[in-house]
């Protein structure tokens, strides 16, 4: 299976463990990740209020480098990316007083976009391309007593009308793909709630307080560690952690994983190879899985 | 579909009353595939269970009564047809509790008053000239401004947005999602003339929204009120910041617009340093090698992209 594939800033630079997580799961699952060439920034949630026409003409430009490699899914393992994408495709089709100057702008550039092509998120192409069987077979290290909280946060899912893989109110991919590694989902209230990621350029501690909010949600259902969908949940949750820990005093930790490094994990990768960070290495050892 | 009519469901409710505070009761109740949730809880209490408290009254989505969770999802009662929450759940039991965020009065009646309020501080009403009110001159609206502002002005204060609200519950100073779509309804109509003061209520609380889509989700007349809030921070460079977020917010904003333009890549740690400044980055970038969690920020290094000047082009810079 071929796709194409855009690994989005976050993971290309910060966060770059997402990306090599998701490459090596690729592989092992057969599926052909070709990047698309040249890509460019999504917008990052931010450039749609500033420049509504040129936050949807850049991510047609990447929409319409897919078009050309003549395929129609742009798999990502960043929900901001993947909600910027698909809102873009979205308002081009829907708001035609945006469309006319959107087109003007393309006019004389590269970019042509019949509308066929769309972001899909890695998570979807994993449970309904791939399929849990072939997912099931290349576990070689379950994940056996392991209770993983599951977190899907906010873009990855809403709005539902855009996004439309799963109920918003009631998601459970990430719960169907825990599942397969052989460790025990957990769901808990807080977790369609948002990390607080896009507030940290504006209002750090209410960014923070949000954060806290997933933390400890997943700590009140008793979870090992929790599970994420997102670049940018991930520099919240994960990278961004220990500040939260300092803001509230808290003298435990809830590693965040994402979702394809806790899947390579189940694979049979070292935690090394994945860039696992050492807070949740710790807690695999407790468990015994490492 | 006629094998679906007299079919019977289950109806839990969350109820609750002051004296004997909250539990769940169970009713069964016949339904076909018309029963909207206003009228199966206006069976259960006109046919089983007359203490059972709930609001509704237009059943069309025009008053805005009837807001409540159905199935753990805030809904309008009477936009939500009792058979299609059982194959949404793939359930025959619909379970139904009063809005998150507000207090509990009575069994699904919640107290309103801090939605009221948060409506009444962005003055939800136009203020039109003293020429227009001493009718020496017109009101006038382009049908593109009209059309611009048309779907800001359908909210019907139900309060399900501001329920379902993750930044209203941990920032006092956020005013909510309906209330700012209202604030913007009336901040860039033309007609209006206090503009100056409503940009002090609503461009420093606009930086308190986390853009999480909850309001765009759940509002049932479409008003997206996130997208109110993000129209209303493009006022920020013409009104000021007004406070600490639009002033961070709006600095963060421009690095990534900058950021895009110049390297066609979202570049994390230039932008956080221009917007918190050399001083505060390195003290946070200190704190985060507790985790081991630094060298990635400090080393990140980024791809440009090459058909910069195409780039551009789409960002509207002109050849």
């Amino acid at each position: 299976m071929k796709l194409a594939y855009y690994p989005g800033c976050t993971a290309h630079g910060s966060a770059v463990e997402i990306d090599v997580a998701t490459r090596k799961v690729a592989e092992v699952l057969g599926v052909e990740l070709q990047e698309v060439e040249d890509w460019n920034c999504c917008g990052g949630g931010f450039l749609d209020e500033r420049d509504p026409a040129g936050h949807v003409a850049i991510n047609l430009r990447n929409l319409s480098k897919v078009e050309k490699m003549g395929v129609k899914k742009m798999v990502t393992p960043c929900s901001v990316c993947l909600h910027s994408h698909r809102m873009a495709a979205h308002k081009y089709k829907e708001n035609a007083l945006l469309r006319e100057e959107v087109d003007r702008r393309i006019q004389g550039t590269e970019v042509k976009y019949s509308g066929e092509a769309d972001a899909e998120h890695i998570v979807w192409t994993l449970l309904r391309d791939v399929g849990p069987e072939r997912i099931k077979s290349a576990v070689k290290r379950p994940l056996m007593g392991l209770k993983v909280a599951t977190y899907y946060g906010c873009q990855m899912l809403r709005p539902s009308e855009v996004m439309g893989f799963e109920d918003p109110h009631r998601p459970k991919s990430l719960a169907d793909l825990v599942s397969l590694t052989g460790a025990t989902p957990v769901s808990f209230p807080a977790m369609t709630s948002c990390c607080g990621f896009p507030l940290m350029g504006s209002n750090e501690k209410g960014g923070l307080r949000l954060a806290y909010n997933i933390m400890k949600g997943a700590k009140d259902v008793n979870a090992d560690l929790l599970v994420h969908p997102c670049s940018l949940c991930h520099l919240q949750l994960d990278v961004t952690q220990v500040r939260v820990r300092d803001m509230f005093g808290l003298n435990w930790t809830m590693p965040a994983v994402y979702a394809t490094q806790l899947l390579a994990i189940a694979f049979g990768f070292s935690p090394e190879e994945v860039q696992l960070g050492k807070n949740a290495i710790e807690v695999l050892r407790q468990k015994g899985i490492i | 579909m006629s094998q679906e009519i007299g079919r019977e469901i289950k109806v839990r409710i969350k109820r609750f009353s002051r004296e004997k505070g909250s539990w769940w009761q169970e009713y069964p109740v016949k339904v076909d595939k018309y029963t909207q949730m206003t009228e199966v809880l206006k069976r259960i209490k006109e046919e089983q269970d007359p203490t059972l408290a709930y609001r509704a009254s237009c059943h069309m989505s025009v008053c805005g009564s009837c807001g409540m969770k159905i199935n753990g999802a805030p809904k309008l009662a009477c936009r939500t047809i009792a058979l299609d929450e059982v194959s949404r759940t793939g359930s025959n039991t619909i379970e139904v509790e009063p809005m998150d965020g507000y207090e509990v009065l009575k069994d699904l009646v919640v107290d309103l008053d801090d939605f009221y309020e948060r409506m009444y501080k962005v003055t939800p009403r136009l203020k039109p000239s003293q020429e227009v009110l001493e009718g020496k001159a017109q009101h006038r609206l382009t049908p593109e401004d009209q059309s611009r502002l048309w779907k800001f002005a359908q909210c019907i204060w139900c309060g399900l947005c501001v329920s379902a609200c993750p930044a209203v519950k941990t920032d006092e100073q956020f005013l909510g999602p309906a209330a700012h779509a209202k604030g913007y309804r009336f901040l860039s109509d033309p007609r209006d003339t206090i503009s100056n003061e409503r940009a002090k209520v609503l461009i420093d609380s606009a930086w308190r929204c986390t853009y999480c889509y909850m309001c765009y989700e759940v509002c049932p007349r479409d008003i997206e009120p996130v997208e109110a809030i993000k129209l209303t921070r493009t006022f920020t460079d013409k009104f000021g910041p007004t406070g600490e977020a639009s002033k961070l917010g709006e600095r963060h904003s421009k690095a990534v617009e900058e950021s895009i333009a110049e390297s066609g890549m979202l570049q994390g740690g230039k932008v956080y340093l221009k917007t918190y400044g050399l001083v505060n980055s390195l003290i946070s970038m200190m704190e985060l090698m507790k985790d081991g969690k630094a060298t990635k920020l400090i080393m990140e290094k980024q791809k440009k992209v090459k058909g910069l000047d195409e780039l551009k082009k789409l960002l509207g810079e002109r050849q």
